[in-house]
């Protein structure tokens, strides 16, 4: 197996303090290889969008590692972090956040360049990325003119700006019907398989498994399985 | 792309917005410029006689407050001063109020200049018809184009009545207009001693054009040693003419007062579209920041937007100042627009927008990027 390009090691996370403490997460252990799509199941409130906000360096655990490319990020100050997520993670979500004013290949090339300021032809690497999702023909239509499969295409694009590893996905299929939904995870996986990226995808929709190589389920702040897809879809 | 022509579509996306912020910083320009042009205008007026004037020094009575206002002198200071050494040349002048008749009976107070015949240090400019050189004649007077209204004398001459003694109208002039509203008349200074009741040797102000190579301020302190009279460079008299009117009146203050609030309303009707703008883009701003945007590069679309808009609202509000400023022209008023002070509310206006986009940026560097997973 490959060596993995992220790791949670007995990761815990506790909001507030004293009587008022909640304990969102505990004792997290999880890698995240390449080439993989992990989906990540649970209850609502279960902890998941907890996880993979400390999986995407969004949010500082109270406890344990987080081992990004080799690195502890959770030793690193604040002033590192963005650099380390700029260059290792991209996010999609459930609702795009796509800026309305801007056309799908403008939305790409502004969060490249945001990524980095010295991205050279930050608008040609959008209109490639738009390219690999399907999406060239729609490259200068503003959001508001596409499907909700097509936005979800143009935030994968985003996503891939900067060429992370990782795509960490918050329910991004969630707000579409189910053929685009499909259609979304077949491009995810297709990331996964023809780029050796790792997707990691938060859902709550079962028929997403057949796309995954793993599923974790996570409930009450725990970790309560992770499984190979083929064992999850058998249990 | 750049990030500017970035910032500028997500301002521009939402037309009637962006509409209003321009309006509202258009409007705030408009305001200042006017405001401070009607000022400058104003004070440009205060002491258009000594800024017309080819005098170095003045020579007034001591302690006279008030360029309009002063006391006479008598000639024998006038003899004093043309002796003084450095003085080259002295010429009398009188500046007092006085009634005019009406064509239709009434009276209108006025302003009487006196000048001496073949004055070279003061007379009327911008003659646009008539003869000057006959104000040396007796009675004879200028008036000015822009008080046609209110003496309803509109041709060379036409003869009238100054406290009770014959005038006739030898010269008009185009912009000669007085700070109290009161019409400046120029005559001739036996003239103006008869029409504002003074005596056969009074008048107020002494003229003095300096000798070549001689020091103004060296001279101005040799003619401070004269009993009862004070001494000022042509500089020094304007600003303090400039000053008695704009502090001692109040009107300075009520005019940079306009101004001021002129500023806040623009600040905030551009503070508050620009919050609104960033509130309803904070997804997308969490999303970037997320994705691991510096703080840095967010703020930037936040001020290039509002730069965009101070940019816009200058030029729009340029425009209008120059529009009111030509329909004041009517009202006999003046705004002076001076290259300097569209600089300054250049400046005004960026650094006003920069401060409308504080909240903007403040709610975004607090913006928590794990929030992004939240919405």
């Amino acid at each position: 197996m490959t060596a993995p390009l992220a790791q949670l090691r007995r990761v815990s996370k506790t909001y507030g303090a004293g009587e008022h403490a909640v304990t969102a997460l505990s004792d997290a252990d999880l890698e995240i290889h390449p080439g993989e799509v992990m989906l990540i199941e649970g209850p609502s409130g279960s902890g998941k969008t907890t996880l993979i906000s400390i999986l995407g360096l969004l949010l500082k655990p109270t406890g344990g590692e987080i081992i990004v490319g080799g690195k502890d990020a959770s030793r690193m100050t604040e002033r590192e972090l963005p650099d380390l997520r700029a260059s290792t993670f991209g996010f999609i979500f459930q609702g795009f956040n796509l800026f309305p004013a801007l056309s799908a290949v403008e939305n790409v090339a502004l969060a490249i360049r945001m990524k980095d300021a010295r991205a050279k032809d930050p608008t040609g690497q959008a209109h490639k990325l738009l390219d690999q999702v399907g999406l060239s023909a729609r490259a200068h239509h503003l959001p508001a003119d596409m499907s909700g499969g097509q936005k979800q295409r143009v935030a994968i694009a985003r996503a891939l700006g900067g060429n992370p590893p990782i795509i960490v996905g918050d329910e991004p299929t969630a707000a579409l019907d189910t053929k685009t939904a499909l259609g979304v995870m077949e491009l995810l996986r297709g990331l996964a398989t023809d780029q050796g990226r790792a997707v990691v995808v938060v859902t709550h929709d079962p028929r997403l498994e057949r796309f995954a190589d793993r599923v974790v389920r996570v409930e009450d702040g725990r970790i309560e399985s992770n499984l190979r897809a083929a064992h999850a879809l058998a249990s | 792309m750049p990030v500017w022509n970035l910032a500028k579509k997500i301002l521009l996306h939402d037309r009637v917005k962006f509409v209003v912020a321009s309006a509202g910083v258009s409007i705030s320009v408009m305001l200042v410029l006017v405001q401070i042009g009607l000022y400058a205008g104003f004070m440009q007026t205060a002491s258009t006689l000594i800024d017309h004037s080819h005098a170095d020094v003045w020579v007034t009575r001591q302690a006279a407050e008030n360029f309009d206002f002063s006391s006479p002198l008598d000639d024998r200071t006038y003899y004093r001063v043309a002796s003084t050494p450095g003085v080259a040349r002295a010429e009398r002048m009188i500046l007092a109020f006085a009634q005019m008749k009406l064509d239709d009976g009434g009276d209108l107070g006025i302003q009487v200049i006196g000048i001496e015949h073949g004055a070279r240090l003061m007379g009327p400019w911008n003659v646009v018809a008539g003869d000057r050189a006959r104000l040396g004649e007796p009675g004879a007077i200028t008036i000015d184009r822009s008080e046609y209204a209110k003496l309803k004398i509109r041709d060379v001459g036409h003869r009238t009545e100054i406290f009770g003694a014959r005038a006739e109208v030898v010269a008009l002039t185009d912009g000669i207009r007085s700070f109290t509203t009161s019409p400046l008349i120029f005559t001739d200074l036996q003239s103006a001693r008869t029409f504002v009741r003074y005596g056969a040797e009074m008048e107020n102000y002494v003229l003095v054009q300096i000798a070549p190579g001689a020091d103004a301020t060296a001279v101005r302190d040799a003619l401070r040693t004269i009993p009862h009279v004070d001494a000022y460079t042509t500089a020094e008299m304007s600003a303090r003419t400039q000053t008695y009117w704009s502090s001692r009146t109040g009107i300075g203050a009520t005019f940079f007062m306009t101004a001021i609030l002129s500023v806040i309303v623009g600040l905030v009707v551009v503070g508050q579209i620009l919050y609104n703008g960033t509130l309803q883009h904070l997804r997308e701003y969490g999303t970037l920041k997320a994705m691991g945007a510096k703080n840095g590069a967010v703020v930037r679309v936040i001020v290039y937007q509002a730069l965009i808009s101070a940019a816009v609202g200058f030029v729009v509000g340029g425009g209008l100042a120059f529009g009111a400023q030509a329909s004041m022209k009517g009202a006999n008023l003046i705004v002076a627009l001076s290259p300097s002070l569209f600089v300054a509310t250049a400046v005004v206006t960026v650094v006003m927008c920069a401060l409308a986009s504080m909240l903007s940026i403040i709610k975004v560097l607090r913006l928590d990027p794990a929030s992004v997973f939240k919405v």
